[in-house]
């Protein structure tokens, strides 16, 4: 019975910490779980919508989050001074919030994500950015998201669902201006 | 008289030294290299010493200005966890449940220790006890000759051979 017990356990330890390996891989990936919700024809809703995020461009150190424009449209993107693509894409992300604006129905919403506050803050100055900025300090609320990539954005109806996802760089502004007047019916 | 007066310039000297040891703290430098190997990137999951993204270079110069304005090794960190969260900091702080980062490995050799501690005795026991076993096996009396005949009378004659006449 001794001789099997040390065996036992030594076999109890390696797959304990076989299955700590097998978890901390699988935990690596971003989850897709709302692309996959979208797929199937759901709107899931956006994840972290009233956790309390920093206001990029506010000296005051004031805090705001997503509920904060509930009832209205949000185009939420990602990105940082230091993605090259964001610098590409910012274009297509102002003319929306300009398009936001003057209908009155939303706004765009940046997410900075891992980012020095001052690079952003010349960032925003460099890219004329009329919208406000949150900051996503450690990317825990981009995590939530399934971003770990940038730039990344995500259309939100008036009640805070995800309508469409774009992984990757918006090069089209009519997918963009098509998205936001889908979720501005509902 | 003259105690007294050591006494005083001892304890003159201590309250100075007291006084005297935050500030030179406070004022102690740090360089780029040593905050380098003790912070991450955090975008690339590696040390900041190995990384060469535009993140990482962004946050290099950013703790070059801070060593360059004088801060000190912890102001510095601080700023970068301000900055980034504390995901920053190669090792995790010592407090809440990052404390476990500390105390598991001191936890698992102190277990491993009392577990050798606890066993080592019975091991031995065990041991003399087969030991034992063994040599009652060979003479359960106890009383038997350990040599044969033939041996004991070889033995008798080696010995006569070196008895002194």
């Amino acid at each position: 019975m001794r001789r099997k017990l040390v065996p036992a356990i030594v076999v109890v330890v390696a797959a304990a910490v076989l299955a700590l390996l097998v978890y901390g891989l699988t935990q690596q990936g971003a989850s897709r779980a709302l692309d996959e919700a979208l797929a199937t024809g759901h709107r899931p809703p956006a994840p972290e919508a009233t956790r309390p995020l920093p206001v990029l461009d506010r000296v005051d150190r004031s805090q705001e989050s997503l509920s904060h424009w509930r009832g209205r449209v949000v185009v939420l993107n990602f990105w940082a001074s230091w993605c090259d693509t964001c610098t590409a894409e910012s274009a297509v992300i102002e003319r929306a919030q300009r398009l936001l604006a003057s209908s009155g129905d939303g706004t765009v919403v940046g997410i900075d994500y891992k980012d020095l506050s001052s690079s952003a803050q010349q960032f925003i100055d460099a890219h004329g950015m009329s919208y406000p900025n949150l900051r996503d300090i450690d990317g825990s609320f981009a995590a939530a998201y399934g971003t770990d990539a940038l730039p990344e954005t995500f259309v939100l109806n008036r009640d805070l669902h995800v309508v469409a996802i774009s992984r990757g760089e918006i090069t089209r502004q009519s997918w963009l201006t098509y998205w936001i007047r889908q979720a501005a019916r509902v | 008289m003259r105690r007294t007066l050591a006494g005083a310039a001892v304890l003159a000297a201590t309250a100075a030294l007291l006084v005297a040891a935050p500030a030179l703290a406070v004022t102690e430098r740090t360089s780029f290299i040593a905050i380098e190997q003790q912070v991450m990137c955090v975008t690339c999951g590696i040390p900041l010493a190995e990384a060469d993204s535009v993140a990482a270079q962004q946050e290099k110069a950013y703790i070059q200005r801070l060593v360059n304005a004088g801060e000190t090794a912890a102001k510095i960190k601080s700023q970068l966890v301000t900055e980034f969260g504390a995901s920053v900091l190669a090792l995790p702080p010592d407090s809440g449940f990052n404390v476990a980062f500390y105390l598991v490995p001191i936890a698992a050799v102190l277990a491993a220790l009392a577990t050798v501690a606890l066993l080592l005795p019975r091991w031995r026991r065990n041991r003399r006890a087969a030991v034992g076993a063994a040599a009652r096996g060979a003479d359960p009396d106890g009383d038997a000759d350990p040599l044969s005949a033939a041996d004991s009378a070889r033995l008798d004659e080696d010995l006569a051979r070196f008895d002194p006449r």
